[in-house]
């Protein structure tokens, strides 16, 4: 599932009570059929994992393994365990190498996964990405999504809230538009970014491909996912 | 916390006191400051902390003084207790109490009242070297740049299972160190990009910048300047009657 | 239209790097090896290339905080406006060359917008009148009037670029580098900034050199593509020649999806007449054959 809106729309807001960081002022929160406001944060955060924008916000363990455990001590796993996860989820990144450096050396793209890796060593049901893709360029990205593609496949529910549309695009999330702190939209995303007047108004650009898509005189059913879907129509439409 | 960003954080408002020279401000808040150091009676420090309060509303502030009062109300019972404990009678304990929540709320009317600028302005004219003021003024501006930084850091641990409600002392104080590093280092990040925008709008080319504003004394300036000054004048005078002739 | 290239006469050349290389101090390797570039005034010039590349120390050798602030092995010559940056002194280059950082909340010193607009000329001990008109003309310029005795803290994300922006434009430079002016804001915002950007060139003949991973935003406006990759400069062109070079697409830099099709489809022997800048104008072609 993804979350898109302009800055300011309520996106961050609205993820921040999926783990009790807000609790809602009117209506209810339910996580496993859990009511947010009769429990703590950290029992929350345990089923729901949620990945900050920015490392340099959590980054301050003098190694990266004792940085990855962090979370797993705080909830009470047992050091078997721990060691287990942390071998896991040093791999699974790609970071076994700087198990024992400082987080703080490490270049802009590594503290994201670091910070990737600290969420998923404690296997949450739930992951929350809160936009992965800032300030990457696009060999992160294409980590990034390789890290995704990843994640996908373990059957986890994965929300990113992001407003990187071409990002996005290719994933085929469902969608859910947020504009002036309301729900303007949740459904189906080719459907939702057809609809100019609404991404307007949420002020959500459209991926190029589905503008493309849009412009063609003759074209498929359905709207091209990513540039081989493109070519191979050009291809057969051209032959 | 709370205290703190309502009783010293400037506020824009459209007030008569909010017009005057920004050295006019400071002033009324530093003859306040020392009469109530200097009155030695109850009934005495009552009225002054009731001028301060109506000077307040003048200032269309009286409510965040008055919050400022409320939430000092916890260190001046302690300073009555103390007195009053230690045998130094309750007229005493009462007058240290209230000297200082003057004292307190004086200072709260000067910073609540004076903007980051006006106050540059006024060390500026107290001849404060340039790199000071303009130390000041940043980490003022800065403050609640790293109070959101400092919610937002204690949000992410506290997604990875930190707790800061449970735990002894020391554990408490532990549990300060994921906040802690992670706010300074994005300090210390911060200086570094400040220092870079500082340099590219030739910071330091001269030992005396010229300035956007200027500090000009009107009528009423003057006037309030020189009641306030008379009338410290006057009550010194008064007390220092009163103190030699006792009561 | 960009101002350079509704130019009729040859492009005088606002910045020229020649053979830089410079290498930190406590590095092995240089951060930028012999690059040379030349910048037409009133050119937009999109700076492209992965994290590391050296983009951030060529802005800084254009700006002068390489030698000046940050020393390190320098050799090559870079000039703006005629004057050689390594040996002017930092007051008199800022008012030819003006750069404006990712993060607008680290260049807004002050507690409001015009005072802080007014931070440079008051380093340059520019006379109170004069101060006061110009730092008026570069809030207007900017759309941030209304905003002049805001806080910082009031202001959003893009109110802030153009605050941040505006304190650049007081010192009236002739050269604008901005390094990755629209990573922080949400696509929209950044739109506005782009077209911004194009104002500013059109009706003032700022040169720009806009460092950017976004590449489809600046497409549309860019005169040249220039790409760095391990320190040098391996692609320098037009926007629509160096997208349709094949090689860009292995130099870690974010192709467009739309010219990443336009590559492919020639890889397959589908020509299309132009090289598209938007998805709009590939439509267009599409529909056509």
């Amino acid at each position: 599932m993804a979350i898109v809106g302009e800055n300011g729309a309520g996106k961050t807001t609205l993820v921040r009570h999926a783990n009790g960081l807000l609790k809602p002022t009117k209506g209810t929160v339910l996580v496993d059929g859990v009511d947010t406001r009769e429990t703590t944060t950290a029992t929350l955060s345990r089923k729901v994992g949620i990945a900050f924008q920015n490392p340099d916000h959590q980054l301050f363990s003098d190694s990266v393994e004792n940085e990855v455990s962090f979370a797993l001590r705080n909830f009470g796993f047992p050091q078997e365990l721990i060691s287990k996860r942390l071998d896991w989820a040093l791999n699974f990144f790609g970071l076994e190498q700087y198990r024992k450096s400082s987080p703080l050396v490490l270049s802009g793209g590594e503290k994201k996964r670091l910070t990737l890796a600290c969420i998923l060593a404690w296997d949450p049901e739930v992951v929350v990405l809160d936009e992965p893709t800032v300030g990457q360029d696009s060999l992160q990205k294409e980590k990034l999504a390789q890290v995704f593609r990843m994640l996908q496949s373990t059957g986890k529910t994965i929300v990113i809230v992001s407003h990187d549309v071409e990002f996005l695009w290719p994933i085929q999330p469902r969608l859910l538009v947020m504009s002036g702190g309301k729900l303007v939209a949740d459904g189906e995303i080719s459907r939702i970014m057809e609809d100019r007047e609404l991404l307007e108004g949420a002020r959500v650009t459209q991926p190029q491909l589905l503008r493309l898509y849009s412009g063609l005189k003759s074209r498929p059913a359905s709207p091209f996912l990513d540039v081989a879907d493109a070519r191979t129509w050009v291809g057969r439409g051209a032959g | 916390m709370y205290w703190l960003s309502g009783g010293f954080v400037f506020r824009r408002v459209v007030s008569p006191f909010h017009r005057l020279d920004p050295r006019v401000k400071l002033l009324v808040s530093i003859e306040f400051f020392v009469l109530s150091l200097l009155v030695p009676t109850v009934p005495a420090i009552a009225l002054i902390l009731f001028a301060i309060l109506l000077v307040s509303a003048v200032a269309k502030s009286l409510r965040r003084i008055g919050r400022t009062i409320a939430f000092s109300g916890f260190f001046a019972a302690f300073i009555f207790a103390v007195n009053f404990l230690f045998g130094l009678g309750l007229f005493n304990a009462i007058l240290y109490s209230f000297r200082f929540l003057a004292i307190i709320s004086s200072t709260s009317l000067f910073f609540v009242t004076t903007s980051p600028d006006e106050l540059e302005q006024i060390m500026k004219w107290m001849r404060v070297p340039r790199d000071v003021v303009f130390a000041f003024v940043t980490a003022v501006r800065f403050i609640p740049v790293v109070m959101l930084d400092a919610f937002q850091i204690m949000d992410a641990q506290k997604s990875r299972g930190l707790e800061f409600e449970k735990g002894n002392v020391v554990k408490r104080v532990r549990n300060m160190v994921p906040i802690l590093i992670p706010l300074v280092v994005n300090s210390v990040i911060r200086s570094g990009e400040l220092a870079e925008a500082m340099e590219s709008r030739a910071y330091g080319s001269t030992p005396k910048p010229t300035s956007l504003y200027v500090m000009r004394m009107r009528w009423y300036d003057v006037a309030v300047a020189l009641a306030g000054l008379l009338l410290l004048f006057v009550l010194t005078l008064y007390i220092y009657h009163f103190v030699s002739f006792g009561v | 239209m960009s101002a350079a290239a509704s130019r009729l006469d040859q492009k005088r050349p606002i910045a020229s790097v020649e053979g830089l290389s410079f290498r930190y101090p406590d590095s092995q390797k240089p951060a930028v090896k012999d690059v040379s570039l030349e910048i037409g005034e009133g050119e937009i010039v999109l700076l492209a290339g992965p994290s590391g590349c050296g983009k951030s120390t060529l802005l800084r050798c254009l700006n002068g905080l390489i030698p000046h602030m940050y020393p390190g092995n320098y050799s090559g010559s870079v000039s703006v406006g005629g004057l050689k940056v390594a040996e002017t002194p930092m007051s008199t280059l800022s008012q030819s060359v003006g750069l404006l950082f990712q993060n607008p909340e680290n260049q807004i010193f002050m507690f409001s917008v015009e005072r802080d607009v007014a931070f440079g000329l008051q380093n340059l001990s520019v006379p109170r009148e004069e101060m006061r008109s110009r730092v008026d003309e570069a809030m207007r310029l900017l759309g941030v009037s209304d905003l002049a005795l805001r806080a910082p803290h009031e202001l959003s994300d893009g109110q802030k670029q153009r605050a941040a922006l505006a304190g650049v434009m007081a010192m009236r430079p002739k050269l604008i580098i901005l390094d990755e002016p629209t990573s922080l804001l949400d696509p929209k915002t950044a739109l506005e900034v782009v077209s911004l950007i194009e104002r500013l060139n059109r009706e003032l003949g700022i040169t720009f050199i806009v460092v950017e991973h976004r590449l489809e935003l600046l497409i549309p406006i860019a005169d040249r593509l220039v790409v760095m990759d391990g320190g040098s400069k391996v692609m320098d062109g037009h926007p629509r020649d160096v997208l349709a070079d094949p090689r860009v697409e292995g130099y870690g830099v974010s192709v467009p999806p739309v010219s990443r099709l336009y590559n492919a489809l020639v890889k397959d022997g589908v020509r299309l007449p132009k090289v598209p800048k938007t998805p709009e104008e590939m439509a267009e072609e599409l529909n056509a054959l």
